[in-house]
């Protein structure tokens, strides 16, 4: 809603400048989201007077003007033809400057020397008339005066940013009476009373509604021998400032109307409107009308229409019908103030996608006194602008009348729910100023009775509401709640994640958030065959694109996403974590809430660490991954966990593993298939990991567990052994541990060779073994037969021992 | 006699000096005092001299001896220190070169805030609440105040699963879920963080955002607690001498609603660019739990009272953090998150 400073003074004289009102207004809970200036100034533009025209000697299409600006008169050469002897126009002598840094000099054209120039409205930065038009000002403008002033350039128009329960600030009259409430200023009511002449409208007119729940109230009046125009100047510039588009002087009003009191108004040609009939009702399914913007819509019986009694006339409060807009030729205006249904109005409003400043009113509400005002108001004012003659009488079906809500409100609870100490009288004096009437009850409490423009308030919480901000939010004070402690205040699942961020971070990963949503394609070009359920993705009904269709079943898509913005941009070298919630429907479409499990995705690509100066850099691999998974699950002291070769859809055939703790599945770990990266555009190995949080924290111990050190001393032997390719280190390590039984304390692999001196198919690992018992110290007899144990052990696996 | 010892201390003194690393010295003493040394030779040829004389040259001998000897350490250690250093001085690196490298990583900016919040709010008695991000319109509307229809859905477009279920649209529809689990046991003083969806996309709106939400319901909770409670949150977060502002607003869940402002941390309140010339930014909307609200989820609203708040938690780090673009933070971009660590 725009305000203009000046059209408010109309009603309210608040004493202040428009800036402290519009802070008055932010603090009172009507936001002010800028304050503008209307214009800018024009310098050297002043009022001039056609005094004479004449012809230029040599182009006919342009017209010499004997302009008097009351210094002297200037003979002015202009292109526009709008304009008589005696007329008033805006004159920009040499040195005017006008809006977009045009500076104005004596030019020659076409060998007439123009000195200055004739303006349009558009050049003075109007948005009125054509550009060919000179801007005809008031007659009665002083000849000499600056026109930025005439035109009230300067003016400052407040930019409300309103809630949705403050309709009635949709209105002039009711940023007033919210004025009103916060300076105590009274506001004051415009002219109401037209002059009725000739005879009766209802003799001509049958009015009636059909369907009352969606049009509690129907009124009109008409004017005859109207004579369609211009609105005058005033009221064109008021609104633009209003941010309305003046169209003529029978629209204008209309509009000018609504912004008064918030109560839209449409007119109709009553001519064109031939059964002298208006039956508000229902459209019929299939029933066509063509709006005021020329586009045929066919109806449903969810809109309701403004018929003559046989074709609808108008889409009721949403827009009017083309058949009876007011034309040129328009002699006689019929004008509607209704009450509309806000939900039915918002529908159709939504359905036709017509959203304007009518049905914005009703769907929010409007003021039901203001139906009577605005009939009066418009048919005074197009009295008086127009030339017509208002027919007597005002036709109001009114099948249900709105009474003012009443309401008790517990002085006490005000000051119980606020934290304050109002006395009666206080709470009674600040409830006055908003023009609520307060009654003092037997109880001790309070009757309450709102006036109807505030319709927002209804309850005892609404009168609090009003009550604390006009006694002023800053003045309540600032306490903590008091009451009983609570524990309990991180819950498990929060500290695993919160542990595994630490392990991930401090092993040098950075965390990624990335949308909920996917692009289901992603999970074809991850090749899961069509029975995987990471297949079944919840579909979103109204997303914005396709990339952002489904809910994600995989942590995947926007990681390698997150790669691949990253690569693109010669981030090469990525090491990165998510933590989030994936979505899976029990059944589609959803029956009840899906399950939303948290898993934790890990992506790496290019090389650890940079390459540097000073230590060698490698390719990113499985184990760099492995190393911070074996991190993480050694701080959360998961145990038993294993890596069982296996490939997934997406995953390079042979560098790929599932995790399982415990003999249970919670995750995969394994290098990008190439030809799936390069789907990605990422043109180097990429290896990334998948694990079920909520099953991680199932058998994660987040509480350390100390042994006492050691203190007998241990020995180390080294071990190098030759074994097949296919048998996997972990069979090694676990069978160098049991054959060594509890004398072994740790078992370590150093080392891993391929290639020369290995025979073909085979390779060499070596071990470096910790032997140690609690007790005592061991025997050199003790390890050997130890070590001896262990080589028998791996023997049997068909390993030698490397020379 | 004595001239010749005399000459024989002048030369070895001067040799010892000359000496200019431990092999010369070495010879030096092997010269002057080895077995065969001179100084040996001439205390050998001390038969030669009268034997009156003869105790004061041997005297004199010897103690020249020892005085040599110490010469000789002397210069040894001199000689065996120059060595050292010349060792340390091969040994000099550059400090100035790069350190080696720490990979280090961090947590996403958005958790660090989230991380904040929680531990600003579970320091005031504060617990963790949680909810799903796929709603039911129950919750996310219906239940809240907002029915169908209701022009506050206006304010919220919303991503819709089906006609019954949708994507939060803010995480108010764990108030009810805790209150619900919890009724009618006193008091509940929850916080929860999570994200939220709006159909909305542009520098300052991402469809998929977070949100802090918080509601305190007990017996006696003022609006007064609900503004010492956002005043201390804003102080914690963004320093002592932060000024908070309220002002009434409208929400349907809350009766009466306020709308949160802190002084402008760009310019301290003068006015500036970030804050619109205002002085202030808008950081959170807030109310008095609306009485329908607390009814359905099973609290009587004649006997209790509650607060609740909601703020994004995007728009703390972009003026925390001073980002601003929204989207840097759903872009992962690495030289974006590389300077959180």
């Amino acid at each position: 809603m725009r305000v203009s400073y000046e059209w408010l003074k109309e009603y309210i004289d608040p004493g202040k400048s428009a800036e402290e009102v519009a802070d008055l207004l932010t603090l009172s809970g009507v936001e002010v989201e800028a304050v503008e200036t209307f214009g800018s100034s024009l310098p050297s533009v002043v009022v001039g007077e056609v005094k004479g025209l004449e012809s230029h000697p040599g182009r006919s299409n342009l017209t010499l003007v004997d302009t008097d600006i009351g210094e002297e008169t200037l003979k002015i050469v202009c292109g526009a033809k709008n304009m008589q002897v005696g007329d008033k126009v805006p004159t920009a002598r040499p040195g005017a400057e006008l809006p977009g840094g045009r500076i104005i000099e004596a030019t020659d054209i076409h060998g007439v020397t123009s000195p200055g120039m004739i303006c349009s409205a558009q050049e003075l930065g109007l948005e009125l008339g054509s550009e060919e038009e000179i801007l005809i000002l008031d007659r009665a403008s002083k000849i000499g005066d600056p026109v930025d002033e005439l035109l009230g350039f300067g003016d400052k128009i407040l930019v409300l940013e309103l809630t949705p329960d403050r309709p009635d600030c949709l209105s002039m009259i009711g940023v007033a009476h919210e004025i009103a409430a916060l300076t105590g200023k009274e506001v004051k009511m415009p002219r109401l009373t037209p002059s009725e002449k000739g005879p009766s409208l209802e003799e001509s007119l049958k009015v009636a509604i059909v369907d009352s729940e969606l049009c509690p109230r129907y009124t009109v009046r008409a004017v005859d021998e109207i004579t369609i125009g211009r609105s005058p100047l005033w009221m064109q510039l008021r609104l633009l400032k209003a941010g309305i588009r003046p169209i003529n002087n029978v629209v204008d009003i209309t509009n000018y109307v609504m912004w008064e009191f918030g109560q839209p108004l449409h007119a109709f040609d009553l001519d064109l409107l031939k059964s002298g009939e208006i039956l508000v009702r229902r459209a019929q399914e299939g029933e066509k009308i063509v709006t005021l913007d020329g586009v045929e819509r066919k109806l449903t019986p969810e809109a309701l229409v403004i018929t003559d009694g046989t074709r609808p006339v108008a889409l009721a409060g949403v827009m009017g019908g083309e058949d009876t807009e007011i034309n040129d030729s328009t002699k006689m205006v019929l004008i509607e103030a209704a009450a509309f249904n806000p939900t039915s109005i918002r529908r159709t409003a939504r359905r036709y996608n017509l959203p304007s400043e009518a049905s914005q009113r009703f769907e929010k509400g409007v003021n039901p006194e203001a139906v009577t005002w605005a009939q009066d108001r418009a048919a005074l004012l197009m009295h008086e602008l127009t030339g017509g003659t208002v027919l007597r009488g005002l036709i109001d079906q009114n099948e249900a009348p709105v009474h003012e809500t009443e309401i008790r409100v517990n002085p006490e609870k005000i000051n119980r729910v606020l934290g304050l100490e109002l006395d009666k009288d206080m709470v009674v004096d600040l409830l006055s100023k908003l023009g609520i009437a307060v009654n003092n009850n037997q109880e001790g409490t309070l009757d309450i009775t709102v006036p109807l423009r505030r319709g927002d308030v209804a309850i005892e919480e609404d009168i609090i509401e009003e009550v604390a901000r006009l006694y002023g939010y800053d003045k309540i004070p600032v306490t903590l709640p008091r009451g009983e402690l609570l524990g309990n205040v991180k819950s498990y699942d929060e500290r695993v994640q919160d542990l595994t961020r630490d392990v991930l971070t401090a092993c040098g990963y950075h965390e990624c958030i990335t949308y909920s949503f996917i692009n289901p394609s992603t999970l074809v070009r991850l090749r899961f065959p069509d029975d995987d359920p990471r297949m079944k993705p919840i579909p979103v009904q109204n997303p914005f694109s396709e990339e952002q269709a489904v809910m994600r079943t995989t942590l995947l898509p926007g990681l390698l996403k997150t790669v691949q913005h990253n690569y693109s941009h010669r981030e090469l070298n990525q090491m990165l974590f998510e933590m989030g919630a994936v979505f899976e429907a029990q059944s589609l479409p959803l029956e009840g809430l899906p399950e939303e499990r948290m898993k934790l995705g890990i992506a790496v690509t290019g090389q650890i660490p940079e390459p540097n100066w000073v230590d060698p850099s490698r390719e990113t691999d499985f184990f760099a991954i492995k190393g911070a998974l074996e991190a993480l699950f050694k701080r959360l002291q998961v145990e038993e966990v294993s890596f069982i070769p296996e490939a997934m859809p997406f995953s390079h055939p042979a560098r790929c593993a599932l995790i399982k703790i415990k003999g249970r599945e919670v995750g995969y770990l394994g290098q990008v298939h190439p030809d799936v990266a390069e789907a990605w555009e990422i043109d180097q190995p990429v290896t990334v990991s998948e694990i079920d949080l909520a099953l991680l924290c199932e058998k994660a111990n987040l509480v350390p567990r100390v042994a006492p050190l050691p203190r007998y001393p241990a020995a180390k032997r080294d071990l190098a052994i030759v074994v097949p390719k296919e048998i996997p280190a972990d069979k090694l390590e676990k069978a160098i541990r049991e054959a060594g039984g509890d004398l072994v304390s740790q078992v370590k692999l150093f080392d891993l060779y391929e290639g020369k001196q290995i025979p073909e198919g085979k390779r060499s690992l070596a071990y470096s073994i910790t032997f140690r018992r609690d007790e005592r110290t061991l025997t050199e007899a003790e390890i050997n037969r130890a070590q001896e144990e262990i080589q028998n052990a791996l023997f049997e696996l068909g390993a030698v021992l490397r020379s | 006699m004595l001239e010749k010892l005399k000459e024989l201390e002048d030369e070895a003194r001067g040799k010892i000096e000359e000496a200019n690393d431990l092999e010369e010295l070495k010879t030096v003493k092997v010269r002057f005092l080895g077995k065969k040394g001179e100084l040996t030779k001439l205390l050998r040829s001390l038969g030669s001299v009268p034997s009156e004389e003869r105790p004061v040259i041997g005297k004199k001998a010897n103690a020249l001896r020892e005085e040599l000897e110490r010469a000789i350490e002397r210069r040894e250690q001199v000689l065996q220190d120059s060595q050292r250093r010349e060792r340390w001085e091969k040994e000099r690196v550059d400090v100035t070169l790069p350190g080696r490298p720490v990979t280090v990583g961090q947590r996403h900016p958005l958790t660090m805030i989230i991380d904040e919040i929680k531990e600003i709010f579970t320091g005031l008695g504060f617990q963790l609440a949680y909810g799903p991000d796929i709603e039911t319109d129950y919750y996310n509307f219906e239940a809240l105040n907002i029915p169908a229809d209701h022009p506050a859905r206006d304010m919220q477009d919303s991503f819709y699963i089906t006609d019954q279920y949708l994507l939060r649209t803010h995480t108010s529809p764990v108030q009810i879920r805790s209150m619900e689990r919890q009724a009618p046991k006193l008091p509940v003083r929850i916080i929860c963080l999570g994200k939220v969806y709006r159909r909305d996309d542009d520098a300052t709106h991402s469809p998929m955002f977070h949100q802090c939400e918080g509601l305190v319901v007990d017996t006696d909770i003022t609006f007064a607690d609900l503004k010492g409670t956002l005043d201390l949150f804003a102080r914690e977060m963004f320093g002592p001498e932060q000024r908070v502002r309220f002002r009434p607003s409208f929400f349907p869940f809350t009766e009466p609603s306020a709308e949160v402002d802190i002084s402008c941390i760009m310019c301290g309140g003068k006015g500036c660019r970030t804050c619109s010339y205002t002085g202030w930014l808008e950081i959170l909307g807030s109310g008095m739990v609306h009485p329908r609200v607390l009814e359905v989820s099973g609290y009587n609203p004649r006997e209790v009272t509650g607060f609740a708040f909601g703020m994004g938690v995007e728009r703390i780090a972009m003026l925390k953090y001073g980002i601003g673009d929204l989207r840097l933070f759903f872009s992962n971009d690495l030289r974006f998150l590389k300077q959180f660590s």
